[in-house]
């Protein structure tokens, strides 16, 4: 125990850093000049002609966010809806006595749910739809505004909706050209029973407080406080801000509260600090700072046809599926639109769970939780892919956060006599999770041992993008606890029909799949292996516990490592040469040394046994299935170069959505029909799917790039992606055209040297940092 | 399980059904073909000297029953239905002389239930006809007649098809003025029941007696001085099939009946007629109802589920057969009070809209009294009203029976009524191509509902519409007429599959169709060529006695499947665009069924030549 102190020094530092609560007084934002705010480009817009319903704004509420604070609006015009969240919004607790059977209470109360923080309502009773033409409503993924315009009497009608990260506020910007006015009302109510009003403030059950605030102003006419609503008559202009947050802090010692925050107060604060400026400027602000993220990656997959760009999205998205017409613009918004929703859900607060930042009641299914099995990971793969490992970093200081609960929970409860996971060793040691976690450090349903691993192996490619000293510093203890969980929990078995000692998993679920008591499953080997060479990677790196890291190379080199069934010719998933399960079964779990992990390569450096053993199970899984169960699979083609099947997939996905069926709604969110005919908004697969775009056009691991591997003919004619971070800190601006590279950059962001490979062809690339070189002449 | 207005009582446990008795008697206020010989009855019945055709225009006005059927709180303290009384009539004939008259509304119809009391317990006369309950309706039919004739409209009554079990009487009860007929003289030897409920015995017409009985039905009524009749519980139709519930003589003994009273009386039958029938329809009546009642029968007067959106698909199949004599009855217009009708301010716009391009009588339900702004601005609408009542013709679907349709009709200045319906759940866009209307380039438009001219616009006009939403345009086209290539369905050029089949078919072109396309039946046009590869609106004509479903697809792609309306029999051919996407040169289309459908038969499509 007496190193113990020392490293909680370390960790200790990172808690101060990280336990600021998530909504707080921050300075104020520097204001751009005019000229820097981005101007509006049709080509990242997208475009519908119809509003949301109030019943379905899943499906049909646009999406804006600054990170924490989100909305879905409906853009009625004459009632604009926005459902508000906040991501720290959550019922629930630590959730520390399990059941019965030794596993975690999964309920609303226990465990907790994300819920909605408040609704904003905008009444204008002159707007009513059914009197108003050439209604439309945008979404500018670039400048991150939602505007909606239509006409009435001839006088044209402008609103503009955004969530500010600067200014930590939602603004709805009300404008006219011809001569119109405003006149209705807006009215402020939570979701939890409180009485409307300009602001509200008020405590959950498990003592999370929480508040809101309105503020409005506006140009010609009356704008006033009338009860709990504001009211507004005749004005020209009308400029509407929100803001709202909770006490939670990322902080386990205080119990993830910051008790001296009064959110109701700061609501009021930051939204009167907003409406001094005016909504031009609060705007500019805005675009600019989203344009900065937003900015860092350029695609193009090619050219659509007039016909194509004439359509809304909506009809475009119908066409596409009708007609089986690649329309590559359009699914380069698609790419984009997941970049979109990664910048307004993913910064300075909770990551982004099942549903993202985005809600339409308090019930979300499966508790809109953190899912630790494959959803959470599916989030950030895109991330550092499409330029924004700057949002990953919430899904860091989540992990970081929640650690010391995690252990502690481990500790207390993980060998539980009652728990069938638990470790027959009799060992324990370090953090696991269970598969849904919460933002108090609970655990819900079931333990997932190998979740740890996963959490791990994700936190650790984000180093392998960036090549960041202090991401890597960050994530170790992270590391350091799982090896120890592992170390603690393997177990020494004699491989059947030889005399080879291997080290294997103890009884665990392959996820969701087949039996429930399967001792050395694949995903658990796979992913234990990989944390195991991280870990020890980053020892190195970081040059800490050379004895315990020695200790894990030698753990890793015992540890057996999964084979292709002699019977089914498919890499097996439990230690069976058997099928124990369903056949296309959503979860590629045994496949996740293809996806994300880097086992198993079809380049010849794998034995090709386990690559047509991977080709053989992933076939058998089908092409059918729910979105991120495409996308895992788009991905898993893209790294066996199959290019026609994993853009097949991708367009699977960009089908629409009707009747709750699997596919993409209006709002382009992925819908998972949860049951027949009942269809929810599961944001994963908008960023699985984008992640195997990229994946279909760049492979990387540490020291290898891969141009173009499973380029689709869709998409072969001519195009770019500029920007686009790769594993060993590089950053590449790629061209091609007739399906080969033009011209690939390559800029170092912290890496020293990569093999650039394309069809055969290998060059070497060694860089000093902040340096590029431009390669040329690919596939001669 | 819906059944006709008054025998769907929601209490119906109290009383037997068979104690279910109706009857009704009617006053026409546009005048017959008799209008010269008919004098007018009254001073303030200043139409009926104008010699016009009868019914030339759909009737508008007001009607008793949405109200006597609704639970809405206060509508029916003293038991269901019993909102019927003179003094609520008395009531909604001020409201209407008062708010509504100088719109054109003019008739108050009472219906079922004059006769009957609290407990909804028949009476009759001594000649076994209908006889006014004195609680409800204390100074008698021809008071109430007289106070709404007072206030320059038209009074309407009601009775049910048959004679009603209460009015047999052991066969004993003399027929007024027939010599000795009883009424055991006019119906079947085994007094076999007949109409929607089966609450009467039907009446035999081949026996001599039988007419006197209808006779003196109208003679009371006529007497008494109303202008409208509603003829309820007839079939074939009400829910009835077959010999027994075959009511066309009931309907052509009350046609001849009403014409000998020298009155003008307005016909009007109910409910779900059988479309088989329509042309007995046309010959003895003024108007049908297409459908079952509007009403709901809980909390509200009517729901948009049940059943106002039944008639989006239920009245294509009766286009045709609406015109001036006789017109497509879509039942009560409940759209004068969002709150008390159960819809949203959309619905109620739709449930107008539809109304009135389909040229259905427009009588509300409504409780005139309570009319809220909203719904005053529907039903004053003079646009809208002069849509219905004025030359254009109804309205029809020119895209399938998809969530988001389109309604239009030609009308005789050149211009089009053009109806958008979102009947989805949620807003959705929806969009009128010009090329489905016939012509191509430019048109103007103006909005009926919100009076404005929204400006021209280029091959269509797409909006916004709310959930179960609508617009109202008139279209001027200023561009040009297009034209098409046809290809019949029955080409040696086209590829069955399946069942499918060329069959004669006098009303199609050329004289033949492709029909049998069920279970996997198939249909492909081969060689279907244009110059520029785009989204074309191609015209299909087809025939489908019920509404039916098809995929279309073009070479080979994704196909879309679209519900086309009923064309109402197997014989009339109609023709719906629906999109699809062509590359330049050539094309197939195919028409699928799906392996487990039933599609409609095709006669040809029309492929806009640009």
């Amino acid at each position: 125990m007496t190193s113990a102190p020392s490293r909680r020094g370390v960790l200790g530092l990172t808690a101060v850093l990280a336990a600021l609560p998530t909504f707080r007084a921050t300075a104020a934002p520097r204001r751009p000049a005019a000229e820097a705010a981005p101007v509006a480009d049709p080509r990242h817009r997208l475009w519908w002609q119809a509003p949301a319903d109030e019943h379905s704004m899943l499906e049909q509420g646009l999406p804006v966010g600054n990170g924490r604070l989100g909305a879905l609006a409906s853009n009625d015009p004459g009632h604009e809806l926005l459902l508000v969240t906040d991501a720290t919004m959550w019922t629930g607790g630590l959730n520390d006595t399990l059941d019965a059977d030794g596993q975690f209470p999964y309920g609303r109360q226990d465990f907790g749910s994300f819920t909605l923080l408040a609704r904003l309502t905008v009444d204008l009773p002159d707007h009513d739809l059914s009197t108003v033409s050439g209604y439309r409503r945008t979404l500018d993924l670039d400048r991150g505004v939602n505007g909606t315009s239509y006409v009435r009497s001839g006088v044209t009608y402008h609103r503009e909706i955004f969530a500010s990260h600067p200014d930590d506020v939602i603004v709805l910007h009300f404008t006219q050209s011809g001569g119109g006015h405003y006149t209705g009302t807006i009215t402020l109510e939570g979701t939890h029973g409180e009485q409307p009003a300009v602001s509200f403030g008020a405590a959950l059950a498990n003592g999370l407080r929480y508040g809101a605030a309105i503020t409005a102003y506006g140009s010609g006419g009356r704008v006033r406080v009338n009860g709990p609503d504001i009211t507004f008559a005749g004005c020209r202009e009308l400029t509407v801000v929100l803001s709202g947050g909770t006490d939670y802090a990322p902080d386990a010692a205080a119990g993830f509260r910051a008790p001296s925050l009064d959110p109701e107060r700061l609501a009021r604060t930051k939204v009167q600090a907003a409406a001094r400026h005016s909504a031009a400027t609060l705007l500019r602000t805005h675009t600019a700072d989203h344009h900065a993220l937003y900015g860092r990656l350029g695609l193009s997959l090619g050219t659509s046809s007039a016909d194509q760009r004439a359509l809304d999205t909506w009809e475009r998205l119908r066409a596409r599926a009708r007609d089986g017409v690649p329309d590559p613009e359009l699914e380069a918004q698609y790419l984009q639109f997941g970049r979109y929703l990664m910048i307004a859900g993913s910064r300075g607060s909770l990551p982004l769970n099942l549903q993202g930042l985005w809600l339409d009641g308090n019930d979300p299914d499966w508790m809109g939780d953190y899912h630790t099995d494959i959803n959470l990971q599916m989030n950030y793969w895109a991330a550092d892919r499409t330029g924004l490992s700057a949002c990953f970093d919430a899904f860091t200081d989540y992990c970081v956060a929640q650690l010391p609960s995690w252990t502690e929970l481990t500790r207390r409860l993980f060998n539980d006599s009652r728990n069938r996971y638990r470790n027959s060793t009799g060992k324990n040691a370090g953090w696991t999770v269970a598969i849904s976690t919460n933002p108090f450090g609970g655990g819900g349903w079931w333990w997932h041992p190998a979740g740890n691993a996963w959490l791990c192996n994700s936190l650790y490619e984000h180093y392998e993008f960036t090549a960041s000293r202090d991401h890597l510093e960050k994530i170790y203890p992270l590391l350091k606890g799982a090896c120890e969980f592992w170390e603690a929990r393997l177990l020494t078995m004699t491989l059947p029909g030889t005399a080879r000692e291997v080290l294997v998993a103890d009884s665990d679920w392959s996820p969701e799949h087949g039996p429930l008591d399967a001792k050395g499953i694949t995903y658990a080997q796979e992913l234990v292996w990989t944390l195991f060479g991280n870990y020890c990677t980053a020892a190195a790196e970081l040059k800490k516990d050379a004895g315990f890291a020695a200790t894990i190379a030698g753990l890793r080199k015992r540890l057996h490592l999964p084979e292709v069934s002699p019977t089914t010719g498919w890499l097996e998933e439990w230690m069976s040469p058997d099928n124990l399960g369903e056949t296309t079964h959503r979860h590629l779990s045994p496949l996740v040394g293809l996806f994300p992990g880097d086992r198993i390569r079809p380049d010849g450096s794998t034995p090709a046994d386990l690559v047509e053993g991977a080709t053989a199970l992933l076939t058998a899984r089908g092409m059918e299935s729910f979105g991120w169960a495409n996308a895992w699979r788009a991905l898993c083609w893209a790294r066996l170069k199959d290019a026609d099947k994993a853009y097949r997939l991708v367009a699977t996905n960009l089908r629409p959505s009707t009747g709750g069926g699997n596919g993409t709604a209006f709002n382009l969110f992925d819908i998972y029909e949860v049951e027949k005919g009942r269809g929810i908004f599961q944001i994963d697969a908008n960023l699985g799917t984008p992640a195997a775009m990229i994946e279909m056009l760049l492979y990387s691991r540490p020291g290898h790039l891969e141009l173009l591997p499973a380029l689709p003919d869709a998409w072969a004619a001519a195009g770019s992606l500029t920007g686009a971070p790769v594993r060993g800190g590089f950053v590449v601006d790629l061209h091609w055209r007739e399906g080969k590279p033009t011209e690939a950059r390559i800029r170092s962001t912290g890496g020293r040297t990569t093999t650039v490979a394309h069809a055969g062809s290998t060059r070497t690339v060694t860089l000093k940092p902040g340096t590029a070189v431009t390669l040329r002449g690919f596939g001669r | 399980m819906r059944s006709s207005s008054y025998f769907a009582m929601p209490t119906r446990a109290l009383l037997p059904a068979r104690t279910l008795l109706v009857l009704a008697l009617t006053a026409i206020a546009v005048p017959t073909a008799h209008a010269a010989d008919a004098p007018a009855t009254n001073a303030a019945d200043t139409h009926a000297v104008t010699p016009t055709t009868p019914a030339a225009k759909p009737y508008m006005g007001w009607s008793s029953w949405s109200m006597q059927s609704s639970k809405y709180p206060g509508l029916n303290p003293d038991g269901d239905y019993s909102y019927l009384t003179e003094a609520n009539v008395l009531k909604q004939t001020d409201a209407l002389a008062a708010k509504l008259k100088k719109y054109g509304y003019e008739y108050v119809n009472i219906d079922a239930g004059w006769w009957m009391d609290k407990t909804w317990k028949s009476g009759f006369d001594g000649y076994g006809r209908q006889k006014p309950d004195p609680v409800r309706f204390p100074s008698g039919m021809k008071a109430v007649a007289d106070r709404i004739h007072a206030k320059g409209l038209k009074a309407g009554i009601y009775l049910p098809a048959g004679l009603e079990k209460g009015a047999y009487g052991d066969g004993k009860t003399p027929v007024w003025n027939a010599g000795g007929c009883t009424t055991g003289d006019i119906v079947y030897d085994d007094l076999r029941t007949t109409n929607g409920w089966d609450s009467a015995y039907k009446l035999d017409f081949a026996k001599p007696c039988t007419s006197k009985y209808i006779d003196s039905q109208a003679r009371l009524i006529a007497d008494w001085g109303y202008d409208f009749l509603k003829l309820d519980g007839v079939g074939p139709g009400s829910g009835k099939s077959g010999d027994q519930y075959d009511n066309v003589a009931d309907v052509a003994a009350w046609h001849r009946a009403i014409a000998d009273t020298g009155r003008p009386i307005h016909l009007e039958l109910s409910w779900s007629l059988d479309i088989g029938h329509a042309a007995d329809w046309k010959k003895y009546s003024q108007g049908w109802r297409v459908d079952t009642d509007v009403e709901c029968y809980c909390n509200t007067l009517v729901s948009w589920e049940n059943s106002v959106d039944d008639r989006w698909d239920d009245t294509p199949a009766w286009t045709r057969h609406a015109g001036p004599g006789g017109w497509n009855d879509l039942d009560s217009l409940d759209v004068g009070n969002g709150q008390m009708d159960g819809l949203t301010k959309a619905e109620r716009q739709s449930y107008a809209t539809l109304w009135a391009i389909a040229k259905s009588p427009l009588y509300t339900g409504d409780d005139l009294t309570r009319l809220d702004p909203y719904g005053l601005s529907l039903l004053t609408n003079r646009e809208v009203i002069a849509l219905n009542q004025g030359p254009n013709p109804p309205a029809h679907p020119v895209t399938p029976s998809d969530p988001q349709q389109v309604w239009a009709s030609k009308n005789p200045d050149g211009t089009y009524t053009v109806a958008l319906f979102n009947l989805a759940d949620a807003p959705a866009a929806v969009t009128a191509d010009w090329t489905a209307l016939g012509f191509t380039g430019k048109a103007s438009v103006r909005d009926l509902w919100n009076h404005e001219n929204l400006g021209t616009y280029r091959n269509k006009v797409t909006q916004a519409l709310p959930a179960h939403g609508s617009r109202l345009f008139t279209v001027t086209p200023r561009g040009t007429a297009l034209t098409y290539t046809g290809y019949e369905a029955e080409s040696a050029a086209n590829t069955l599959a399946g069942n499918a089949s060329v069959a004669d078919c006098s009303a199609c072109s050329n004289g033949k169709k492709v029909g049998n396309l069920y279970l996997g039946g198939k249909l492909t046009f081969n060689d279907v060529t244009v110059a520029r590869a785009g989204t074309y609106q191609i015209k299909i004509s087809y025939i489908s006695g019920d509404a039916r479903s098809v995929d279309v697809s073009a070479n080979g792609g994704g196909a879309t499947r679209h519900k086309l309306p009923a064309t109402g029999d197997w014989g009339t051919v109609a023709s719906v665009y629906v999109p699809v996407t062509l590359r330049a040169g050539a094309n197939t289309i195919t028409f699928d069924s799906g392996t487990d459908g039933y599609a409609p038969d095709l006669d040809r499509i029309d492929v806009p030549k640009s």
